[in-house]
């Protein structure tokens, strides 16, 4: 059975052949559906280019990588943008909310070019922000929010396609401890509905929900390793 | 929400930009629309002007060539007029399909006779004609000609040595001067102007005329038309349109167009500059939000749509403002050009909304374009 994304001699150089500088250098791995994968690393080990490449932002300089075994290098720049928009949910550290929208709006976003009635689209997106706890504050501009209220939103942004895969790249770099608990719980609930969520991290006490610890090292996986096998049945498949 | 709503909120939030690039818009299709209204106005105003201004067509009579010779020696030659025109021809030419568009009808009469002793053109026109027929003539003394007075051209008081106040004698008959023309650079500067009829009585010839003037309002209409109308009403005579005339009130006409087309694409060229070059900064200035919608699954096509709504938004708005208030101020500076205020004029405004429309979108889509070649890996490196 094809893993949900495997990464075969994946390598990212950035900049021109005079200056270039390895991102990543020669990493194999798969990730499995209902997977919670840690990444951690110092600072320039490449998680965040680690997880633009799963996240199929950007293609490597080398290697492959295959979605649900469909090779990126064969997709074009627009089947890249309908599969992010279908399958993968972005949550960045420092949210990237439109000031200019309300949460509602926000959430909105990712089903502007989608075909829907609005009336349809609002009813999603209040219960996608009501799930995140955020009942009450749809019509609020981000100004208005509080860091951990901003990143429920991103949240729900990201899960409005239900997407089988959830990236978040330091979700709770930017938030106080009780605000990054709530985040990290709703991972997990996402997580037990079967879903696949990769999260680069910091801090080590935001592994323990995690099932794998990927550790990168210059560019490299330094350890790969389970934290707690999967829960056997429907939900893991 | 979709990409119309998405745009649309996007402008409500960069208010000062939207208005700055909506700003090139409006001052272009605001100037474009005021003044191809005002030239439209003016165009009209010169044509009436000019066309009351002398004559257009001269109707002589048809004349056939006579060459005069015996054996090798050649003698020169004669033109013979086939057909003679006369005071009663008005009425065929105030007859044609366009009579309308004839302002004036003036039959002269050219004869020499001797005036107090010198040989001299005289020339015969109806008196009450001459304000409306020579509206450029100038005289010492006065215009108004009463039965057996004339008026002396300039050369002619010259020759005669006589000015206003004096007398003319002719054919047993004596002529008061009522008024001395001003050099007029015409024939007209040697002759001696008096009514048709005393012209016609000196040279014992009534009712005969030398030739027509006719003075034709051609908006609208080419003066060919009216040509081959009196042509077809005189077959005796020949009609041909003063060239010159209606060239020169052509290309001064064409003049305020050329001038109203040219301040105009001065003025749009730099409001499309305006356009791309504002849009082209918010490009720069969101290529963090454009990562985020790529990110979010945003096609290409969907960014370019994006950035072309915005722009739509603000052309629709700011070229339908510059309109109305370039009708506005055509209407309102109509009287400071002369011009009688008229109603608004829609067809520049409509064309102005529809160019204002197209001048935003083709200024756009250049960075537009660039926005939607964005790879994500440049717009994410800025998140």
């Amino acid at each position: 059975m094809e893993p949900l994304i495997r990464l075969e001699s994946v390598a990212m150089l950035y900049g021109d052949n005079g200056t270039s500088a390895a991102a990543l250098r020669g990493i194999t791995l798969s990730i499995e559906k209902g997977e919670y994968v840690g990444i951690t690393g110092e600072s320039g080990a490449g998680k965040s280019t680690l997880l633009t490449i799963l996240g199929g932002l950007q293609v490597p300089t080398s290697g492959s990588v295959r979605f649900d075994g469909v090779d990126a290098r064969s997709l074009t720049q627009d089947q890249l943008a309908d599969l992010r928009r279908e399958s993968i949910g972005f949550v960045f550290q420092a949210y990237n909310l439109l000031p200019y929208l309300t949460a509602r709006e926000n959430v909105m976003v990712p089903m502007s070019p989608v075909r829907m009635g609005s009336g349809e689209k609002e009813e999603k997106a209040n219960a996608l922000l009501a799930s995140v706890g955020l009942s009450g504050k749809e019509h609020r501009l981000p100004s208005e929010l509080s860091g951990g209220e901003c990143q429920r939103v991103a949240i729900a942004r990201a899960l409005v396609h239900d997407p089988s895969v959830l990236l978040a790249d330091e979700p709770t770099g930017n938030l106080d401890t009780a605000s990054g608990e709530q985040i990290l719980d709703l991972f997990s609930e996402w997580n037990a509905r079967g879903k696949t969520v990769l999260m680069v991290t910091h801090n080590p006490a935001n592994l323990a929900r995690a099932t794998r610890s990927l550790r990168l090292r210059d560019g490299q996986v330094e350890e790969d390793r389970a934290l707690r096998f999967l829960p056997a049945g429907p939900a893991a498949v | 929400m979709n990409i119309r709503k998405l745009a649309w909120k996007n402008l409500l939030r960069r208010k000062s930009r939207a208005l700055f690039t909506g700003l090139g818009i409006f001052l272009g299709i605001g100037t474009f629309v005021a003044l191809a209204s005002l030239t439209g106005q003016m165009r009209q105003a010169v044509q009436d002007k000019l066309d009351r201004f002398g004559a257009n067509i001269l109707v002589v009579p048809r004349t056939d060539e006579l060459s005069l010779g015996f054996g090798d020696i050649s003698l020169g030659g004669t033109q013979v007029a086939r057909a003679k025109l006369t005071m009663e021809d008005e009425k065929a030419i105030r007859s044609i399909p366009l009579k309308e568009r004839l302002r004036l009808v003036v039959p002269f009469f050219l004869t020499a006779a001797d005036a107090s002793g010198k040989d001299i053109v005289w020339m015969g026109m109806p008196a009450q004609e001459i304000p409306s027929a020579r509206p450029w003539w100038k005289a010492s003394g006065s215009m108004k000609l009463g039965k057996g007075e004339v008026l002396l051209g300039s050369e002619a008081a010259a020759r005669l040595d006589m000015g206003p106040g004096g007398t003319v004698t002719s054919g047993g008959r004596t002529f008061r001067v009522a008024g001395a023309l001003a050099p007029t650079g015409e024939k007209e500067d040697g002759m001696v102007i008096s009514g048709i009829d005393d012209v016609q009585a000196l040279a014992r010839k009534p009712g005969a005329v030398t030739f027509y003037e006719v003075a034709a309002l051609c908006k609208d209409c080419p003066v060919e038309d009216i040509v081959t109308q009196i042509g077809g009403a005189l077959p005796g005579a020949r009609v041909s349109a003063i060239r010159q005339v209606v060239e020169s009130r052509k290309a001064a006409v064409d003049q305020f167009r050329r001038l109203g087309l040219g301040v105009s694409a001065i003025v749009l060229a730099i409001g499309g500059l305006m356009v791309f070059v504002t849009v082209m900064g918010s490009v720069q200035e969101r290529t963090r939000e454009i990562g985020v919608l790529r990110a979010v699954g945003f096609r290409r096509k969907a960014i370019l749509s994006l950035l072309l709504w915005e722009t739509g938004w603000i052309s629709l708005i700011s070229s339908v403002t510059g309109a109305s208030i370039g009708i506005a101020a055509a209407i309102l500076v109509a009287p400071l050009f002369g011009m009688a205020r008229t109603g608004a004029a829609l067809p520049p405004a409509i064309l102005g909304v529809a160019i204002g429309m197209a001048l935003g979108l083709l200024g756009a889509v250049p960075p537009a374009r660039k926005a939607a070649a964005l790879s994500p890996t440049a717009a994410i490196r800025s998140l």
